[in-house]
């Protein structure tokens, strides 16, 4: 069939993702070895790689196709095909902080400190709601910003919302709800029609069994 | 050395280019211009800036922001030009508007944006396109595409896919929705990325009637063969008639024997905001963004004089270098045929022919100058007492050394007589 690469996104969805794969066809010729970012899968070529660094790797045809969650899709605001959801990967992103912000009115509040891994999406939030929040930008444990005193809320991905509680932090407001999603190169949807339509038929059909 | 440091050395997004990549830069845009040439179009040379408000004319939002802006001393606004297509539709709807139609302008040259480089697509990039005016037909269409392959094809990128949409299809579907702006901006967003889920989820909060919903759901799915419009739904004549647009400038492009270079797209609705018609983009192997874009633009000359409908495309000169320089296919040098120890006659003669003759005028000794025409890639050295020697074509690096320390590394060529 395809010499197509796909982008991987590392981490939770990994798993699921070469399940998928495997099952239209594209199973790995080796054992997983963690460390290796390059996979031969037969007729396509895996890359592994951060799922920040997923939707960067589409966009420039690195990668014909990826799967990444729609969260690193939408905060990396690049410009490719989303035409899958693929309903594994679910979380949410929430805006959360201590209890007492629960009933605060934001609006009156100067000064709003967030901090979040996602800066786009936070300054995208608060900018139409017309909050000046000043967005500090941390690449891991979110969550301990309010407990420190570096920030007064947080932008974050929950899954259950454990760790939220375990920090002593409430969810405030929802502004999306994320999965994993298939996204397609706009030029390789054009140089590689047929492949990745049947990819695309595929992946329905195992989908929605 | 990577470069002497220097503080604020050039601003973000713009390229110092010089030697070898400024000559491969030239040999594209002069391929390019004798392509356009021998169909018909001679060049249009608009100023770099001028009014903003001329630019800004039909910019759409996305554009108008990008451009660079800036005052004269009279307080007037000002900007350097954005793209050619505006700065030309100024020129013809104010000047030429009563010559023969059609016109046939191409230009290449700079544009300025002020956005995030990527792919070869700096603040300051190169741009060499057509415009096609005075005419609203699929043969004009079709004309603009097929000039656009092959002039890709002419610079030695033959492996060409092109997008091809009309952005009258999704105009007429979506008119009278009467939606909200958010909610337009939306679904012009889920339909752009063939975001399905998004799409679902948007119809089924909306209000229609069930065949705009089914038009609207399908059209992520909507790429492909012609049979892609035989599925499309149509709510109303315009749509129909965008539809037999496309097909009727598909059969127009098998007339160019190229009509298996194109993947239709009723789900185009990107570029720029002044398209009315048909869009198309163009992509090549190794290369993940479009080299080159195009569309119909009916109602932009209206705005600065009387209606003339119109076409045209860009290739995005740096992005087609990468491709090019990917597959090592831009053969262009800046290496002389000749490097002479002194003018004379035959220096002369040669030049007249087109040979590309270096006179020496550093008085280099004989060891001097073969490891300089080394460096210099030349082909042969032409001696002081009229005998020609050619180059051994060695380490470059090595010729580098060898003139600096001025010592004979290695032996001398064997010498030859006259070229003549």
């Amino acid at each position: 069939m395809s010499g197509l690469t796909i982008a991987l996104a590392k981490g939770r969805l990994l798993n699921p993702s070469l399940k998928l794969l495997a099952s239209i066809g594209y199973a790995l010729r080796a054992a997983k070895d963690s460390r290796k970012l390059v996979l031969d899968a037969g007729t396509a070529r895996f890359l592994v790689a951060k799922p920040m660094d997923v939707p960067i790797y589409v966009e420039y045809g690195a990668a014909d196709v990826g799967i990444v969650g729609q969260d690193a899709l939408r905060e990396s605001g690049v410009n490719v095909y989303e035409p899958l959801a693929l309903g594994y990967g679910n979380c949410r992103l929430v805006v959360a902080g201590k209890p007492e912000y629960k009933d605060a009115e934001w609006r009156l509040l100067a000064g709003l400190r967030v901090a979040t891994k996602y800066p786009r999406m936070t300054k995208q939030y608060f900018a139409a709601r017309g909050l000046s929040a000043e967005i500090i930008e941390v690449y891991g444990s979110v969550e301990l910003a309010p407990a420190v005193g570096l920030a007064d809320l947080i932008v974050d991905i929950v899954d259950t919302g454990r760790t939220l509680r375990e920090n002593g932090l409430v969810e405030l407001d929802e502004i999306f709800k994320s999965q994993a999603a298939f996204i397609v190169n706009r030029a390789s949807h054009t140089l590689r029609v047929d492949e990745i339509r049947q990819v695309i038929e595929r992946i329905e059909v195992k989908r929605d069994a | 050395m990577i470069s002497q440091p220097l503080d604020k050395q050039l601003p973000h997004g713009v390229a110092d280019l010089f030697f070898n990549d400024a000559a491969r830069k030239r040999a594209v845009e002069r391929t390019l211009a004798d392509t356009f040439a021998r169909w018909g179009y001679s060049e249009i040379i608009p100023p770099t800036f001028e009014y903003y408000e001329s630019l800004a004319a039909e910019a759409g939002p996305q554009l108008r922001e990008e451009m660079y802006r800036f005052f004269d001393r009279d307080g007037r606004t000002l900007a350097l030009r954005a793209d050619f297509t505006i700065p030309t539709a100024r020129i013809v709807g104010t000047k030429l508007f009563d010559r023969a139609m059609p016109l046939r302008f191409y230009s290449i040259g700079s544009v300025f944006r002020y956005e995030e480089p990527q792919a070869g697509m700096r603040r300051e990039f190169t741009q060499a396109g057509i415009e096609l005016i005075g005419a609203a037909t699929a043969d004009a269409d079709a004309e603009a595409i097929a000039l656009a392959m092959t002039a890709l094809r002419a610079i030695g990128l033959d492996d060409f896919r092109f997008t091809l949409g009309n952005a009258a299809y999704l105009q007429a579907t979506t008119r009278d929705l009467a939606l909200n702006d958010a909610d337009d901006l939306a679904l012009r967003e889920a339909i752009r990325r063939k975001n399905t889920p998004a799409l679902t989820q948007l119809l089924a909060a909306l209000k229609l009637d069930d065949a705009r919903k089914r038009a609207l759901a399908q059209l992520p799915t909507l790429w492909g063969k012609a049979n892609v419009l035989e599925r499309a739904e149509c709510v109303n004549d315009d749509a129909r008639a965008a539809v037999e647009h496309l097909r009727a400038v598909v059969a127009r492009l098998a007339r160019f024997g190229l009509q298996d270079f194109i993947t239709l797209d009723l789900a185009e609705n990107r570029g720029m905001a002044y398209y009315t018609g048909i869009l198309f983009e163009g992509f090549v192997e190794g290369l993940g963004f479009a080299v080159a874009s195009g569309g119909r633009y009916d109602n932009l000359i209206a705005h600065f004089g009387p209606n003339l409908p119109a076409v045209g495309f860009a290739i995005g000169v740096e992005r087609a270098l990468i491709a090019l320089r990917a597959r090592g296919a831009v053969r262009a040098t800046i290496a002389p045929d000749v490097i002479a120890q002194e003018y004379s006659a035959r220096v002369q003669a040669a030049r007249t022919r087109g040979q590309v003759v270096e006179v020496d005028i550093l008085e280099r000794d004989a060891a001097a100058l073969r490891a300089y025409a080394r460096v210099r890639g030349a082909r042969e050295i032409w001696w002081r007492d009229g005998k020609s020697e050619s180059v051994i074509a060695g380490d470059r690096k090595a010729g580098v050394k060898q003139s600096r320390n001025g010592e004979l590394g290695i032996a001398s060529s064997p010498l030859r007589g006259s070229a003549q």
